[in-house]
């Protein structure tokens, strides 16, 4: 008997599918170099490159050109990305080329996000000095969303974490601050090349409108109601476009599960 | 016969004064000088500024009390979450924090190291890192032993002047008192062979009035000489060599061991209160009494279990005799 080719919504965990999806968002960038950041992009990147884009060319911000681990890395200085790299120098040779130009797409996580796709990884709160929430600060994600020439977002989907506005900008999305006055610019207007491109949640998938630049829902996941998404979501997002996702393929499961961490690294499931 | 740069690791933390702005290399949680960093409170150093970054060395210094601020990029230890003491003295507004982006870092330390005041670049237009609100700049140069190795002004904007890019961003040089850094070898003399990601430790080195240098091993220079090519720091720009054998841990040292999960994850959580990290410092700064003494309370089985697999540089999780 042949096995069925699609899941079923409730085989798989809310963050196996921000994995999948993730991937299958990877496609695209056969042959093209990529930028990814520490967390989920790096385990959706695994399973992307061992499905959909073989030929991506890695770039880590430690420095690792064409970084192709056997494992999945956990971390951004993994040794499991210096072997087998074509070229292992330091942080500056693994962002500069984001300056000049060279980079595709990049891919990152966040722990706040706007409806202009900006992204906060600093502090929650309203005081600098003495904040609700110390976070990460800016690592490779200031550098990754200001120059990669598409930026693809990934976090879980949760109400306090997609909202109006960020407590503090880290990442330019579409609408940015023009310094010296903190004016709110389509981020052209200070001289950023690309942009966020698509954020993956753990419910769906969101595109920022052509013209407004603002976040909407684009595919809802199997099983996920899109007013779900709406209540989930700490803006008032517009679902008037959204359509359910290609489901999630058996065969990904399997690859996600016994291939790509196999250990249950990221603890997905 | 030319001079020997070897010091103890106590007669080496003794160059780090109160006050004084450091730096330490690599990332993260790998090939992080975490033995320098639990001696340094062992010596109980007070009121450094530390700049770059405040992950996993850097954070055991914050919980021992050691630091007034930090200037810098990453404020987390990876797949480990938010550096945990940093995170609680911050929330707190015990360390003053000054933000700015990574490659920030990377062109200041370029600027150091080629000589220049400052460099030129468009990294961060469009983000709070050029808040003024969020400018720490100003008070954290009040706070250091040395306040002419911090930059008068966090940046400047000027319009591109010579290629019409717009308006870019002016990067003060980064400069350091002192810079610590973990490598795999180093010779007598001072010269590094890193294996692995260099992060800016390449460039960092050129910027600092004192560089000091744990290796997992002390090799003879003549060996590391053989083939200059593969040596990334010059004896020219090193002060002192230590030889601190797995001196990264529980982090990651390409081609010689991998990390120590659960380390790492009881450090986490021990962390996230006073009272926690004062038990986890009891317990492996204070009590062992010196990094030989960490050692032997690991024991050589746990560490065995961590060592790097050829041709890998890591300990694969499902080949070799892993179980």
């Amino acid at each position: 008997m042949m096995s069925e080719k699609f899941a079923r919504a409730g085989d798989y965990t809310a963050a196996e599918a921000m994995i999948v999806y993730g991937a299958r968002m990877l496609a695209p960038f056969d042959g093209k170099i990529g930028i990814i950041g520490i967390g989920a992009p790096l385990l959706a990147t695994h399973l992307a490159k061992i499905l959909y884009c073989p030929d991506m060319k890695m770039i880590v911000e430690t420095g690792q050109a064409d970084a192709d681990p056997e494992e999945v890395p956990i971390s951004i200085m993994d040794s499991r990305l210096t072997y087998g790299s074509s070229w292992q120098m330091g942080d500056p040779e693994g962002l500069f080329p984001l300056v000049r130009g060279e980079v595709d797409f990049g891919f990152i996580g966040g722990a706040q996000i706007d409806k202009y796709g900006n992204l906060n990884s600093t502090f929650i709160g309203t005081d600098y000095n003495k904040p609700h929430k110390r976070l990460a600060g800016t690592a490779g994600a200031v550098d990754i969303g200001g120059f990669a020439k598409a930026t693809i977002i990934t976090m879980a989907h949760q109400k306090r974490r997609i909202l109006e506005k960020v407590d503090y900008l880290t990442t330019p999305g579409w609408m940015v601050k023009k310094w010296p006055e903190g004016t709110m610019v389509r981020r052209e207007e200070v001289g950023l090349p690309g942009g966020p491109i698509a954020f993956i949640s753990s419910m769906g998938i969101m595109r920022f409108d052509d013209e407004t630049k603002i976040m909407y829902v684009d595919r809802y996941f199997s099983g996920v109601d899109p007013k779900t998404i709406k209540e989930n979501t700490g803006f008032d997002i517009d679902i008037s476009r959204a359509r359910e996702a290609d489901p999630i393929e058996r065969e990904e499961l399997r690859v996600l599960r016994e291939v790509a961490d196999p250990l249950n690294i990221y603890r997905t499931r | 016969m030319k001079k020997s740069k070897v010091v103890s690791l106590t007669e080496a933390m003794q160059e780090v004064h109160d006050g004084d702005c450091i730096a330490m290399g690599a990332v993260v949680e790998d090939r992080r000088p975490v033995a320098a960093a639990c001696e340094l409170i062992r010596q109980g150093k007070k009121n450094l500024i530390i700049l770059a970054e405040c992950s996993l060395s850097e954070d055991i210094l914050v919980g021992g009390g050691c630091v007034s601020a930090y200037r810098g990029t990453y404020t987390a230890i990876g797949a480990f979450g938010i550096s945990p003491c940093t995170k609680r003295f911050a929330e707190e507004g015990k360390v003053v924090v000054d933000d700015i982006g990574h490659i920030d870092v990377c062109l200041g330390a370029l600027a150091t190291m080629a000589g220049a005041p400052f460099i030129a670049s468009r990294t961060t237009l469009g983000t709070d890192v050029l808040n003024p609100a969020f400018d720490n700049v100003a008070k954290i140069r009040n706070m250091a032993r040395n306040p002419e190795t911090l930059p008068a002004k966090k940046y400047v904007l000027i319009e591109d002047p010579f290629y019409g890019m717009g308006t870019v961003q002016l990067h003060p040089a980064m400069k350091f008192d002192v810079f610590i850094n973990h490598v795999q070898y180093a010779g007598e003399e001072g010269t590094v062979r890193i294996d692995g990601s260099l992060v800016f430790d390449h460039f960092a080195v050129h910027g600092a009035k004192k560089v000091i240098v744990t290796a997992e091993q002390v090799v003879p220079e003549e060996y590391l000489r053989r083939d200059p090519n593969r040596n990334q720091i010059p004896c020219t720009s090193v002060d002192m060599v230590v030889e601190v054998p797995w001196g990264g841990h529980p982090g990651q040292v390409y081609n010689f061991y991998d990390m120590d999960i659960p380390f790492m994850m009881d450090y986490v959580n021990k962390a996230k209160t006073d009272e926690g990290f004062k038990k986890w410092a009891d317990e492996w700064i204070f009590d062992v009494k010196n990094h030989e003494g960490y050692l032997n309370k690991l024991g050589a089985a746990r560490l065995e279990k961590l060592r790097a697999l050829p041709p890998y540089g890591y300990r694969p999780r499902t080949k070799g005799g892993a179980k």
